[in-house]
């Protein structure tokens, strides 16, 4: 399979992998961190029993999706020097600066205070384990976006000044304020709480509709979901309207398909880099962004009527079609989120930093015999992940509250606990 | 004060990171049944998370200051990286998972995993180390790969002493004597300390430009950083007294 390809073909299957991994893993975690964190805020102040087995049982799945997104994450952080060595040597100067700052603000304190809120549930004040949950919830924030800011660079770079066949950087602020990250922060922070909220909502319909104990958790689960999902939804498509502003010129005109446009960014880059192909696969482009729009108009369908009909108490408790269909929805937001994705990096091909380096530029001087051990070690390792984590999270989605292990009291057969001092 | 920067979270996670991969290493010999197992891993449960991050915070230093060095480093040591990289995956999701189902068979499974992972953690470090170190490759590479290995299977021993309790801390407490059990993990962390600071100065990168914007920043988050840290270790400062989530 691997035989015919490029040893640049195999290091983008092989980041687009981890990437995509990724992406699937951590939109959920940054949707359901604050959910979980809106959640336990709401039971911390009421001291409410259902809520704070809400918050037990939404933190389980929380944490066990979390597992796999920092696994996804630390591969695709070293990915960088790794494939992509070209990358790093021309440009890492600039957007080296916004994954520096990521890992020490962002996931070196939300892996630390995880930690503690984890295995720190029944040993720390009660308002100090609800700070915790919101500073995880604040630094993932942090960490997307300080990301985008690296993303938004190799966009459209800004911010460099370029001397000695390398950029360097210049000025913080205008890489910071680069409006493809903005933009695509607010983009990405909105389908992680449409995904976070249609995952709530289908797992509490689950529960609603085999009529298991704890109706009233998932009752009051089902209504923060959708409540959280609709508005995401329309803040996520302002976003994304917003972000056809900042785009490349070849990409617009992949997404329209315009014949007369894809020419003119041709001839403006050939103009500067010389001849050859320097447009995006067209047809890849569009299908992406055609399925990004086409799901969107699906969920917002299925947000609207759920908004109506979860103000109605008997539907809430037994309209079962409609249970079904919010179930059936899980998958969704992921399906939207992996095109728009692939909307925004296939249209920067064939560049890594736009208009300035080329993706086959980009890579390390590496075999493309090392390239297919490596890429068949990760995407060996991920795939079994992948799957084991996935139904384990529906294992324990399916099981309810009642096996929740985040945060229960030590099984009987232990020993009590004795103070050390 | 670029280099300090690197070393700082470098040597931080070999010395708080590698006692994680020592416990790993020897979780066969700590723990003989499952819930013995379960006890042990207790001792790195609430750490592991905060502890492998400072390799991480490591590589993202090593991306803002030294983007010229950090292709070189990676790249060059293609093999290295990929094993360190699936054997880290593969510790971590050991742990995680193991809590997951009940069945003795999958803890067995989990458990074996973390070893494996724990193993090849420490024997590509050894690697790593002894070929930026004495820029040995091949077959005799493997010598200062497994006296590096060995430290870091040591250096967990002395942990575990200091995190358990009965038994279990006269097992961890094998190689200490009479020594005392706060001496040897002084020990065991200033011998990886030395290890990683020689690589250092074999490998002496070069800051790139970025560094007189970027590390003075990095410098005033140290402190928010350990801080945050130290909340972690003393919350958890006295001896395991039984099983944690994991």
């Amino acid at each position: 399979m691997l035989g015919g390809m490029e040893t640049v073909d195999l290091a983008r299957l092989q980041f687009a992998l981890t990437a995509g991994a990724h992406f699937l893993f951590v939109t959920l975690t940054l949707g359901l961190a604050t959910l979980v964190a809106v959640v336990q805020t709401r039971a911390t102040f009421s001291r409410n029993p259902v809520h704070l087995r809400m918050t037990r049982f939404w933190g389980q799945l929380y944490v066990i999706n979390y597992a796999m997104g920092i696994v996804t994450g630390l591969v695709m952080e070293f990915q960088l020097g790794l494939s992509w060595s070209g990358l790093t040597e021309y440009a890492g100067d600039v957007f080296g600066a916004s994954l520096a700052i990521e890992t020490l603000v962002a996931f070196f304190l939300e892996s630390t205070f995880l930690g503690l809120w984890i295995f720190g549930w029944d040993r720390l004040n009660r308002w100090a384990h609800l700070a915790l949950i919101w500073v995880v919830t604040l630094t993932a924030y942090a960490s997307a976006f300080w990301i985008l800011v690296a993303n938004g660079f190799l966009q459209n770079p800004v911010g460099f000044t370029e001397s000695g066949g390398a950029l360097h950087l210049a000025d913080l602020g205008a890489l910071v304020a680069n409006p493809p990250a903005r933009v695509a922060f607010w983009h990405v922070l909105g389908a992680a709480l449409v995904t976070g909220g249609f995952f709530m909502a289908g797992v509490s319909a689950f529960h609603l509709r085999r009529r298991t104990p704890e109706q009233d958790l998932f009752r009051k689960s089902l209504r923060v979901g959708v409540g959280v999902a609709l508005p995401a939804l329309l803040f996520t498509a302002a976003s994304g309207g917003m972000g056809f502003e900042t785009m490349q010129l070849p990409k617009i005109a992949a997404w329209a398909g315009d014949a007369d446009r894809l020419a003119e960014a041709q001839a403006q880059l050939a103009a500067v880099h010389g001849p050859g192909d320097h447009l995006p696969p067209v047809e890849v482009v569009r299908g992406a962004g055609l399925a990004m729009i086409l799901l969107f108009v699906l969920m917002l369908a299925v947000a609207a009527a759920s908004f109506l009909l979860m103000v109605i108490r008997p539907a809430v408790r037994g309209f079962r079609l409609w249970h079904w269909c919010l179930t059936l929805m899980i998958p969704v937001p992921f399906a939207a989120v992996l095109a728009g994705w692939i909307f925004r990096e296939m249209g920067r091909q064939p560049w890594a930093v736009y208009g300035r380096l080329t993706t086959a530029e980009a890579m390390s001087p590496v075999t493309s015999g090392q390239m297919a051990l490596s890429l068949t070690a990760f995407t060996g390792v991920f795939a079994v992940l992948i799957g084991v984590n996935y139904w384990l999270l529906a294992r324990a989605a399916r099981r309810g509250p009642e096996g929740a292990a985040l945060g229960a009291d030590r099984p009987a057969d232990v020993p009590v606990p004795v103070p050390a001092f | 004060m670029e280099l300090f920067i690197l070393a700082f979270f470098t040597l931080g996670y070999l010395v708080l990171g590698g006692a994680d991969i020592g416990v790993g290493m020897l979780l066969p010999y700590l723990g003989r049944s499952s819930e013995e197992r379960r006890e042990v891993i207790a001792a790195i449960a609430p750490f592991f998370l905060g502890n492998e991050v400072w390799l991480v915070a490591a590589a993202g230093v090593l991306a803002g200051l030294f983007p010229s060095a950090e292709g070189g480093l990676l790249a060059g040591n293609y093999a290295m990286i990929v094993a360190l990289l699936v054997s880290w995956v593969a510790r971590d999701m050991g742990l995680w998972l193991r809590g997951r189902l009940p069945g003795a068979r999958w803890r067995l499974g989990c458990d074996a995993v973390t070893v494996a992972g724990s193993w090849g953690l420490a024997l590509s470090w050894g690697v790593l180390l002894g070929h930026v170190l004495l820029g040995i490759e091949g077959p005799l590479g493997l010598l200062p790969a497994l006296a590096v290995t060995a430290l870091f299977g040591t250096h967990g021993l002395s942990f575990a002493a200091l995190r358990l309790r009965g038994g279990l801390r006269r097992r961890a407490a094998v190689l200490s004597g009479g020594s005392g059990e706060v001496r040897t993990y002084a020990l065991t962390a200033s011998a990886l300390v030395a290890v990683g600071l020689l690589a250092g100065l074999r490998l002496s990168p070069v800051p790139g430009t970025a560094a007189a914007t970027l590390a003075p920043v990095v410098l005033a988050l140290i402190p928010l950083l350990v801080g945050s840290q130290a909340w972690v270790w003393w919350t958890f400062r006295h001896r395991v007294t039984g099983p944690s989530y994991l």
